[in-house]
């Protein structure tokens, strides 16, 4: 089936490449091994020598992208570390990789692939010293910022490998400065396309191509800096590999990555069988998003976008994990659309995390994984001009989902300590216009790689320090950001409470508020929120992770005359402690995100706080203790601790506050008395619910997101009317949302 | 006997134990061992030195009157980090950005972890703050990335932290703003207040501001260097005094020097110890780098294993690699360093069992040299790795520290048999202690494939160098299976580091953070403008080193200095440091060949395609290493004699417990050996300072250089 989708929509193609290509895939088809390996000969020859070379190709992309993050100009390469580098076969399959956005393992073997099968032997044709990049999603990437180069590796005349790298750009040219472009409801509005393009020959980047970036974006010091850091690195490894080429000869290196790979595959699987229970595993989350009286959106469909997002995993006894989209609703006019390259990307840096993280992982990962992403879906859209700028905000929801699933069968087969809630959505801001050089600018500013984690279920989730897409989380030095934009931190804050509670609570998130200097024309905008739904659940009675918060800003205020008088400003922001309000004179605003207004200028103010993860377990089982440390440190309230935790103190001073044992026993006694009481039998909810079904009882967001689901999905459609007993011909009333203009 | 007279001093002291080496004219050195004296280094230094004074056949006296050089080394300091032992620390910080602390970036919940535990995002942690969320204060102030003040300081609220502080007992204060690196303005405002603060209260609190301890950019880097310092470095300064003091008081006439984190000596008088805090572990470095030039070995892989650590250190074609932002105990810094790593696991790590759930513990408290393991008899009743060690007969209770401690085996056997065995319900007592050295072997084992792992380096071209007083005695089980090319060890591994540090020149960097952007296309005047700037710079740097210099006692005709400058294309964020090819820039043609000297630099290190000429060149720091050579110590090459060692060497045999049964093992006197010497396992190889452990079937060889060499089975 994965063939079938891989193939699908390609002509046939020809050159030795593309023979290799198709020779390989017509093996693993036949024999369910990778090229027909059914023994894995020189591994058993020599085992040692097996596993030195992997450690070895592993060690050339690890040294590589460090020295690619050397030379990049981008905070988020340099600072945050938004890069990989890989090593692919022939056929462009993933032998190895570095440390870095896991995401990539196999968007870059697609872009490999594409170029085979689109005859890119023939013309542009595929030589030594060639540069190839890309950034099309529907190619091989997740979104625009994802922007890929590889260089073909050749021993004496022959292609033997392929190195790729890929950095997530901080400025692509969009309509809106960034990358994640909230904005883009159609390609033609997410930035600079590179499309598979021979950027360069004879190692050196066209000077043509880098005029057409420097001419084509915000910000090109970061896009053309960094396509050469990725050169560079995949230099290194061509000449680390045909050192080893020299010592074990092409035709060894050649066999060894094929066996790598099938090992890989074995290895996925066994450790799947290893760690869960198999069988079907069913989870669920949801994702709104709120474009309404926003300006610039265009009137293509519906606006306020709610997505359901369920998943279907099923764990065979081989250990094959295969993830059922069924029921995922359209793509839509919006930028949260993703490609099946994108989906690969979600799995690929989730079983990194889970199972893959000794550094074997490799193509064969995915050749024991099968994703089934329905047609026509946001996760596999049928029209290639849709935009997948902000993949990452269904992507999230949707791979936290994954988190949860493995993690319920990691419970199941003993290993708790492996259980984790997993990730959330964390929103970007991004922002344009002039700097404090007086220059245009570009930037997306990428602190959003600290979020809080999900709760794990031996310990809290970790405060701002975790996101999904990369788990080396770094939210970069204030120093470093502040020389790339006209923006100064009043506060980088803990968020208290921003954690779903539980018996061990999310991570927390953190919040940044800035005053705007020197620039009177600063853009700002945000991406990926979902502001009134959750977007990931908890676990084991542990809340879910918040929503977004709002953004807030002051336009035209008061702050330089109350510094002028060493009056407070607007620090100590918190739950319930609006100082902004209370201390700032000037045009207050509240916006739900995506956050699109009018430029800023010097003297006004503006908060974003990023996303915390969901809780594990029962918040009435949490020990006191630990909520203690956490009011100390500034990561919960007290009010939170005596509402949600039930936790009672001595009163005492807010410094030296005790717990109070006896009466939070007998608080707790009393908030699970409550709870039964407001209990009902599963049977009788489950029957008010579907009288709400069958009336069509819910706000029009809801039916629209059934009724789109519904709508492609007949399987779906069958299951829905199949658990409420509705009639056959029961349909929720169609606005046609989501639904494809084209039919 | 008596050689000639010492002219470089060189101590190390360890977690367990202090060593000196003394270094004549000629490079012949001698060494003496002592147990680490925490309360007063002074003492272990002294008995330490009087011990290789003994072996060199002069007095105390005469070696320090003679000296030029007193080299102080130590991991003291970075214990106190390590085991959280250092000052109550308070905190004034930019406010609004007081959770830094906890936060630490979010990388520091991963940082210093291998490539596998990255991944595994499940085992990412926050480490412990160095200063309590509570402690620390947030004043109201901002300056920009420019140095402009965009709010002034509201000194009210730093007069309310200050007092707060001192209320708390706090023992040093700590003022990291944004920023402060380019304008100090507010730090200096705010230490005029604490100043004042503290002595209207009386307090004698210690004030530290990050501009002066680390005037770099990037602030979480900035304030984790001045929170080490503070935390840390405070009880190692008096500690360095007393040293002092003692040397002077035995008629030394110049100032003791320490090593620098990237290599180079100074003056314990060096205000900003933090740099200093892992010489001792440097010292190994570049002991091993001197070594390998020496012999022909340059890529190595070197491992110190001592009483409560085990440090890790990679040569590649004998370079060291000078780590920029290094991670020290968990925390990011901005410094120069040359790469280490480091994990709790020492000979004299306490071994404990839970009684309730039976796990077994290696440390990380460890027995140090007060009281000592149990066999050392002095009142520790937890047994320890080294006491396992004496149980299986590894070490010669009669010969440890050429038998200056006399080892109770029987006791130690007791206490481990009460502690240890029992609670694991292991009947064989031995069994059990075999299985305690497996576990720290296997630990120290699993550390080194990590770093070759994160470093990308296969073991296939690194020979593994040992050292310290544990290595030799662990190396058979902690190299086998790993791979290495060879596994080198020395008479002197107990006092390698030592050795190590006296192969240091004295070395001093003085550098200026500047913005000197390079003309795209600039005319003659304009190129020739940004020359005389760099120019006046380096000028001012050369007196500063001067005066430096010779206020460290250097004559001015024995020091040089050499102009670097930090460039990168215009835009970048990291800097490629290049050692100026012209004393002095003068004019546009002087400039136009330090750029072609950065591209160069950067070509071979970044390769071509990464030139970005389109983007222009910018200078961002100027320097002048200064430098002076001292003399070194040397290896003798010998010639190959006979395999069998001269019979006088061999002291015997005894009962030694190899897995899991005891073994008549031949033992032999490590001085004594000679090159082209083989010896097969099982043997002991002793040593006053150290043992090495041959385990059956393995073999040693000793190489020209008298280097041993150790060879799996």
């Amino acid at each position: 089936m994965k063939l079938a989708h891989m193939m699908d929509g390609h002509r046939a193609s020809k050159g030795p490449l593309a023979d290799q290509l198709a020779r390989s895939e017509r093996l693993f088809a036949s024999t369910g091994h990778y090229a027909g390996l059914e023994d894995l000969e020189l591994r058993q020859a020599d085992p040692l020598r097996f596993e030195t070379v992997h450690m070895k190709l592993r060690a050339f992309c690890v040294s590589a992208r460090e020295m690619a993050r050397r030379i990049s100009a981008s905070p988020g390469v340099r600072e945050v570390g938004e890069m990989v580098v890989a090593l692919y076969t022939p056929e462009g399959d993933a032998v190895a990789l570095s440390n870095g956005i896991m995401v990539h393992v196999h968007t870059m073997s697609r872009f490999i692939k594409w170029m085979i099968r689109n005859e890119y032997e023939g013309n542009p044709g595929i030589a030594p010293g060639d540069i190839f990049a890309n950034n099309d999603a529907f190619i091989g990437t997740v979104q625009v910022p994802d922007v890929m180069d590889v260089i073909p590796i050749f021993h004496e005349g022959r292609l033997i490998a392929w190195a790729g790298a890929v950095c997530h750009e901080l400025e692509a040219g969009g309509i809106t400065p960034g990358g994640d472009v909230a904005l883009a409801q159609e390609r033609y509005a997410e930035g600079l396309f590179v499309c598979a393009e021979k950027i360069g020959v004879n190692d050196t980047i066209r000077r043509d191509y880098v005029i057409r970036c420097e001419r084509n974006l915000r910000m090109p010091i970061y896009w053309v800096l960094d396509e050469q850091a990725k050169v560079a690195a995949c230099i290194y490894i061509r000449e680390q590999l045909l050192e080893l080429v020299a010592d074990i000869g092409a035709e060894t290196l050649v066999s060894l990555c094929r066996e790598f790979i099938e090992e890989g595959r074995r290895s996925q699987l066994a450790r799947t069988r290893q760690l869960t229970v198999p069988g079907t595993y069913r989870g669920h989350a949801f994702y709104g998003h709120i474009t309404s009286g926003k300006p610039g959106f265009q009137a293509l469909g519906d606006p306020d976008w709610l997505y359901a997002i369920p998943i279907e995993m099923t764990i065979g006894v081989d250990g094959k994990i295969m993830l059922d989209f069924e029921g995922a609703q359209p793509w839509g006019y919006h930028s949260m659309n993703c490609t099946p390259a994108g989906m690969d990307g979600g799995m690929f840096v989730t079983l990194t995390q889970h199972m893959n993280y000794e550094g074997m992982v490799n193509a064969g990962a995915w050749l024991a994984t099968e994703l089934r992403l329905p047609p026509g879906s946001w996760t596999n859209p049928d029209r290639e001009t849709c935009a997948t700028a902000t993949s990452w905000a269904l992507l999230l929801p949707a791979f936290g989902v994954f988190q949860r699933l493995l993690s319920r069968g990691f419970l199941a087969r003993g290993f708790v300590e492996e259980v984790f809630v997993g990730q959330v959505n964390s929103p970007m801001i991004e922002m344009g216009g002039i700097n404090q050089h007086g220059d245009e600018f570009g930037i997306a500013h990428f602190e959003c790689a600290a979020a809080g984690s999900g709760a794990l279920a031996i310990k809290d989730g970790l405060d701002t320090a975790y996101v999904g897409w990369n788990p080396e989380s770094d939210m970069g030095n204030v120093e470093i950001w502040e020389q790339e934009m006209p923006l100064l931190y009043l506060g980088r804050s803990i968020l208290p409470n921003s954690g779903g509670a539980g018996r061990f609570r999310g991570g927390n998130a953190f919040l940044s508020t800035w005053l705007v200097s020197k620039t009177d024309e600063l853009r700002l905008v945000t991406s990926e929120h979902s502001s009134r739904v959750f977007d990931n659940a908890g676990m084991c009675g542990g809340y879910p992770a918040p929503t977004c918060q709002v953004h807030r800003t002051v336009r035209n205020s008061n702050i330089a005359q109350r510094a002028r008088n060493r009056l407070p400003l607007v620090h100590d922001l918190g739950p319930g402690q609006d100082r902004l309000a209370s201390r700032l004179d000037g045009i207050h605003e509240q916006t739900e995100g995506p956050f699109i207004a009018a430029p800023m200028k010097s003297g006004d103010i503006f908060t974003h706080s990023y996303n915390g993860g969901g809780g594990y377990g029962d918040p009435l089982a949490r020990c006191p203790k630990l909520t203690l440390t956490d009011m100390r440190n500034g990561h919960s309230s007290r009010r939170h601790a005596e509402v949600v935790h039930g936790i009672r103190f001595l009163e005492s001073s807010e410094s030296e506050l005790a717990i109070d044992w006896d009466a939070t026993k007998q608080a707790r006694k009393s908030m699970l008395r409550n709870r039964l009481e407001r209990a009902r039998p599963v049977s009788a909810w489950l029957s008010e619910e579907r009288q709400r079904v069958m009336s069509r009882d819910f706000v029009p967001e809801v039916r629209k997101m059934y009724a789109a689901a519904m709508r492609l999905s007949p399987r779906f459609a069958a299951e829905f009317r199949q658990f409420w007993s509705l009639p056959s011909e029961f349909s929720f009333e169609d606005t046609g949302a989501g639904k494809d203009p084209s039919k | 006997m008596t050689r000639s007279r010492p002219v470089v001093a060189g101590i190390d002291a360890g977690g367990t134990m202090t060593d000196t080496i003394l270094v004549d004219q000629s490079g012949e050195f001698t060494v003496g061992k002592a147990a680490t004296t925490p309360q007063c280094e002074a003492l272990g230094f002294l008995e330490s030195a009087e011990e290789a004074c003994h072996y060199r056949g002069i007095g105390l006296e005469t070696m320090f009157r003679n000296v030029d050089v007193v080299l102080y080394s130590g991991t003291g300091m970075l214990n106190v980090l390590l085991s959280r032992t250092g000052r109550r620390l308070g905190l004034i910080t930019t406010r609004g950005m007081e959770d830094m602390v906890l936060m630490g970036r979010g990388l520091q919940a991963w940082s210093g972890y291998s490539y596998s535990d990255r991944l595994h995002a499940v085992t990412h942690c926050h480490p412990e703050p160095l200063v309590s969320r509570l402690d620390t204060f947030g004043v109201t102030e901002r300056i920009d990335h420019f140095g402009d003040v965009i709010i002034e300081l509201y000194e009210h609220e730093v007069r309310d932290a200050v007092i707060t502080l001192i209320d708390r007992r706090v023992e040093a204060i700590c003022v990291c703003l944004l920023f402060a690196h380019v304008n100090p303005t507010h730090e200096r405002r705010i230490a005029e207040i604490a100043r004042a603060e503290l002595k209207a209260h009386g307090s004698e609190t210690d004030l530290y501001l990050s501009h002066d301890v680390r005037p770099v950019v990037r602030e979480q880097s900035r304030l984790n260097s001045v929170l080490i310092e503070a935390y840390a470095t405070g009880r190692g300064r008096q500690q360095l005094a007393s040293i002092q003091d003692t040397a002077a008081r035995h008629g030394f006439r110049h100032t003791v020097q320490t090593l620098q984190s990237f290599g180079g000596l100074t003056s314990i008088a060096h205000p900003h110890l933090h740099e200093t805090m892992v010489s001792g572990p440097i010292g190994g470095i570049l002991g091993a780098q001197y070594v390998g030039r020496l012999i022909g070995t340059d890529s190595l892989v070197v491992s110190d294993l001592g009483g409560t650590s085990f440090d890790m250190g990679i040569i590649t074609r004998g370079q060291v690699r000078i780590e920029h932002e290094p991670v020290m105990g968990r925390f990011k810094l901005n410094l120069p360093m040359i790469a280490m790593d480091t994990i709790g696991a020492g000979a004299g790590m306490h071994l404990k069992v839970d009684p309730v759930t039976g796990k077994v513990s290696l440390g990380p408290d460890s027995a140090g040299s007060e009281p000592g393991p149990v066999c050392f008899d002095k009142g520790n009743l937890q047994p320890t790795v080294c006491d396992c060690d004496a149980i299986l007969g590894r070490l010669n209770p009669e010969y440890f520290l050429g038998g200056k401690v006399r080892l109770n085996v029987e006791l130690a056997h007791e206490a481990f048999r009460k502690r240890c065995a029992e609670p694991l319900g292991i009947d064989n007592v031995h069994d059990a202690a075999e299985g305690m050295l497996t576990m720290l072997e296997s630990e120290a084992s699993t550390a080194l494939r990590r770093i070759l792992s994160a470093q990308g380096i296969h073991p296939s071209e690194y020979a593994l160098l040992s050292y310290g007083g544990s290595g030799p005695l662990h190396l058979g089980g902690y190299s086998r299976d790993i791979g290495f090319s060879d596994i080198l060890t020395f008479k002197f591994a107990a006092a390698f580091s030592a050795f190590g540090c006296t192969t240091a020149d004295y070395q001093k960097r003085f550098s200026r953070s500047v913005r000197l952007d390079v003309p795209l296309a600039g005319d003659e005047e304009e190129m020739s403008h940004v020359a005389r700037r760099i120019d006046i710079v380096w000028n001012d740097l050369r007196r500063q080193a001067g005066n430096q210099m010779k206020a460290d006692g250097h004559s001015a005709n024995n020091v040089h200095c050499k102009p670097f400058l930090l460039m990168r294309f215009t835009g970048q964020l990291e800097d490629v440091e290049i050692a100026s090819p012209i004393e002095l820039v003068a004019d546009s043609k002087g400039l136009e060949t330090v750029v072609a000297t950065f591209v160069d630099t950067y070509r071979k290190i970044n390769r071509c395609v990464s030139t970005y000429g389109q983007a222009g060149v910018t200078i961002v720091e100027l320097g002048v290493a200064a430098s002076a050579a001292k003399i070194k110590p040397k290896l003798v090459r010998k010639q190959l004699g006979s395999p069998s060692p001269c019979q006088n060497t061999h002291k015997g045999q005894r009962e030694v417990y190899f897995g899991g049964s005891w073994h008549s093992t031949d033992l032999w006197e490590m001085d004594g050996l000679q090159p082209g010497n083989e010896i097969g396992g099982p043997a002991v190889i002793e040593h006053p300072a150290t043992t090495l452990v041959v385990h059956p079937g393995d073999q040693v060889f000793v190489d020209e250089w008298s280097i041993l060499h150790y060879r799996h089975g």
